[in-house]
């Protein structure tokens, strides 16, 4: 057991949100990491820590989630409550928000409950930013849109850093759906900002524009963008987000731009696969790569979450109990 | 009392006649009947009541081509004693509203009554366009020739963009026909569809799908194709890319009848005004790339862009306060195209004699208005200016119903100190 991680303390962020990985200072990430590491050695058994289920006793959470989700959300809300915090599961669909109550009505709402961290997931970006101008909550932006989804950076990056000891001078490929990703944007400024060698890999008419200014390398070849690369992270094709009819059939991505055990020779040789979840299996992913435990992290990945929500959310708190 | 007046000591502006320095102006009724450089107004009439203008403008009143009104239909966005009153305060004395209102102007019979009730308030002249198409719908042509009996200046679009050419050709032909321009906004709606902003690296660091500005130039292209076949006047709409720019440059190089205007945002903001999504800087079309934005300015400096117009559209807060993608596009306006066009004065990028002539003398010539100049014989429509005055950009201020603007909290200079229409005082508060 790493004894410098088993007393690293309690993340310090600069913000009272967490809204995205953009605008976040590098020893910021690398507390949140460091402490997302202590959890995980915690709640995997490896490092024995009672005192946890007492750091966010009379914290009320509260999940905010008007887009469909359950990994994500089940995730904050089992590292909520491993940290003795309330939570408070609220879902609103699209419709009961059109049925006239605004997003700033339902956020002045909640607010009159005094809730202490809010985690909010939207289908537009921005959201957690306009909410967290109409709350005294503290924001954590659980997925807006295309836009952010900086809790999946995190829990990704701490996977990667358990599994490979660092992350600087590892080769990244990020390949699939690049457009529609908010992974991607992401995992782009949290591995780039730790000194990964980050590549996009994607069919052209699914990366977003101008994403060459990004200073990341494209590419529209699977193969030649996983050559060599030590992490291959395959992205969903995000169907429910995209325009249609941007790629000829999910049959011809598959052939292109889905990862098999052939493909994954190109990259290094103990490459391994991530995937943020859920997978379409024989659409961006093999099934027997996958599900390949020696070369796949992709439960590994769903445990981290935990750990790294765990992290955030005792940041928050620990901000929002100094600014008060 | 007599219904004479001799503005003096004025620094007179009238891009029509060359005038930009000290003056004197009479008025006897509502024209205009002298005009004078210097102080010597010596064979002016004695019994005028005398304004003393201490140094101010004294120009033509502006003229504001593309005005959204929210009357009728959406009277708790705008209402027209409120539009009237929001135009005076921004130194208008002319405004042309756009069709795009509930119903929809698009018979001679709607134009009759903006007419009618817009005459039985105080202030500025209100002017009506005729959509182009029933309803703004892309499809059948409108009654444009009995519009045009009834008044139209224009046949307009709003923010309905023509997809089929065979429509739009034929809305051309008809309306060049009636000698009337055609005013249209240029998008391609198929790129556009679900695009909340400028497409770029803006609009991928924000996760927002975006609009490319092709989409304004593609229809734009056509448009200039189709204006070259039918001889019409066209009237490109709130430009907003270096596209757009260079393709009505390159038709007016080639003999086309083509006017165009653009609208202060579009050239004094660009895409990253979005960077907080801050709703108020969602407009149609978005906000565009810097290198855009100086496109513009040199168009509006070289004559390829003829007016600036305060595409004003009424917006309320309910509208706003969405996530980006939901919000309304659109932001107040009426009241900012002075100040907005002066600071280009100030910059050093328009003299003010071209700054009048875009806010003024062009959009009235564009319209066959009789407006936007200081000719003894015109119509007594004038606005006195403090240029030096500053004053701080506040919504809440605003005359018009409708108080978002992405200028909110901006500095500003020059205020409209008098304004007189067919030589009667507007009222206005301070």
């Amino acid at each position: 057991m790493n004894s410098t991680l088993a007393h690293a303390p309690a993340a310090q962020l600069s913000g009272r949100h967490l809204l995205g990985i953009e605008g976040l200072a590098v020893p910021e990430i690398q507390s949140l990491l460091s402490r997302s590491s202590y959890f995980a050695d915690v709640i995997t058994g490896k490092t024995k820590d009672d005192g946890i289920a007492d750091i966010l006793r009379g914290i009320s959470v509260v999940n905010l989630f008007f887009e469909n989700s359950t990994r994500t959300r089940v995730s904050f809300e089992v590292a909520a409550k491993h940290l003795g915090a309330s939570v408070l599961n609220l879902s609103v669909s699209g419709s009961s928000v059109k049925k006239g109550e605004t997003l700033i009505d339902t956020a002045v709402t909640l607010n009159a409950m005094h809730p202490d961290i809010l985690v909010v997931r939207h289908r537009h970006a921005g959201t957690p930013l306009l909410l967290s101008k109409h709350v005294d909550a503290s924001v954590i932006n659980a997925g807006d849109g295309r836009h952010e989804h900086p809790t999946q950076a995190l829990l990704d990056a701490l996977t990667i850093q358990r599994k490979c000891g660092q992350i600087a001078g590892l080769k990244i490929a990020i390949c699939g759906d690049v457009a529609n990703s908010r992974v991607a944007r992401s995992n782009l400024y949290l591995l780039g900002a730790l000194g990964a060698d980050v590549h996009f890999v994607a069919p052209s008419t699914l990366l977003p524009a101008c994403i060459e200014q990004f200073g990341v390398p494209v590419h529209t070849d699977l193969e030649a963008g996983i050559e060599g690369a030590d992490i291959v992270m395959m992205l969903r094709l995000q169907t429910e987000r995209m325009q249609g009819r941007e790629i000829p059939s999910q049959h011809e991505y598959f052939n292109l731009f889905g990862l098999n055990a052939d493909k994954l020779m190109r990259a290094a040789p103990n490459a391994l696969v991530m995937h943020p979840g859920p997978m379409n299996r024989g659409v961006e992913i093999d099934s027997v790569i996958a599900d390949d435990a020696e070369k796949s992290l992709i439960y590994t990945q769903v445990e981290m979450g935990v750990a790294a929500r765990m992290a955030c959310l005792e940041g928050l708190a620990l901000k929002k109990s100094e600014a008060a | 009392m007599t219904n004479k007046l001799l503005f003096t000591n004025a620094h007179l502006i009238c891009p029509e006649q060359g005038l930009d320095g000290n003056g004197w102006l009479a008025t006897e009724g509502d024209k205009i009947t002298a005009i004078g450089k210097g102080d010597n107004f010596s064979g002016a009439d004695k019994n005028a009541d005398l304004i003393d203008c201490k140094g101010d403008i004294l120009a033509p009143g502006l003229v504001d081509m593309r005005v959204k009104s929210g009357d009728p239909g959406a009277e708790h966005l705008e209402t027209l004693s409120s539009l009237k009153e929001a135009a005076a305060h921004g130194g208008i004395t002319s405004f042309a509203i756009l069709p795009s209102t509930e119903p929809v102007i698009d018979t001679a019979a709607m134009i009759d009554s903006l007419h009618l009730r817009a005459s039985r308030i105080d202030g500025p002249s209100l002017y009506c366009y005729g959509a182009i198409t029933k309803e703004l719908e892309d499809d059948q042509m409108a009654e444009l020739g009995m519009m045009a009996g009834a008044g139209a200046r224009a046949f307009a679009s709003g923010s309905l963009s023509v997809q089929n050419a065979q429509t739009m050709r034929r809305i051309m032909t008809y309306a060049s026909m009636l000698d009337l321009p055609v005013i249209h906004h240029c998008e391609d709606k198929s790129l556009t569809e679900d695009g909340d902003m400028n497409e770029g690296e803006t609009s991928t660091r924000l996760g927002m799908l975006g609009q490319p500005a092709a989409a304004e130039t593609i229809i734009l292209q056509r448009d200039i194709e189709l204006a070259k076949l039918t001889g019409v006047h066209y009237h490109a709409a709130h430009i907003s890319t270096a596209g757009a720019v260079a393709a009505i440059r390159k038709a007016k190089t080639e003999g086309v009848r083509i006017t165009a205007d653009t609208a202060p945002p579009y050239f004094m903001l660009n895409e990253l005004a979005v960077s907080s999504y801050d709703a108020a800087c969602k407009l149609n079309p978005p906000l565009r790339t810097e290198a855009d934005r100086l496109a513009l300015l040199e168009g509006l400096q070289d004559g390829t862009i003829d007016a600036i117009a305060s595409d004003h559209v009424p917006v309320n807060p309910d509208m706003k306060m969405q996530p980006f993608t939901q919000a309304s596009t659109g932001a107040s306006g009426i009241e900012l195209l002075l100040c907005m066009t002066l600071r280009l004065v100030r910059t050093g990028t328009l003299s003010l004699s071209r700054a009048f002539a875009l806010i003024s003398r062009n959009p009235a010539q564009i319209l066959k208005l009789e407006a936007g100049t200081l000719k003894p014989g015109m119509p007594a429509n004038l606005v006195r200016i403090n240029p030096n005055m500053s004053w701080i950009i506040e919504g809440r201020a605003f005359k018009s119903l409708s108080r978002i603007t992405p200028f909110e909290g901006q500095p500003a200079e020059g205020k409209v100190t008098g304004l007189w229409i067919g030589g009667a005082p507007v009222a206005r508060d301070k």
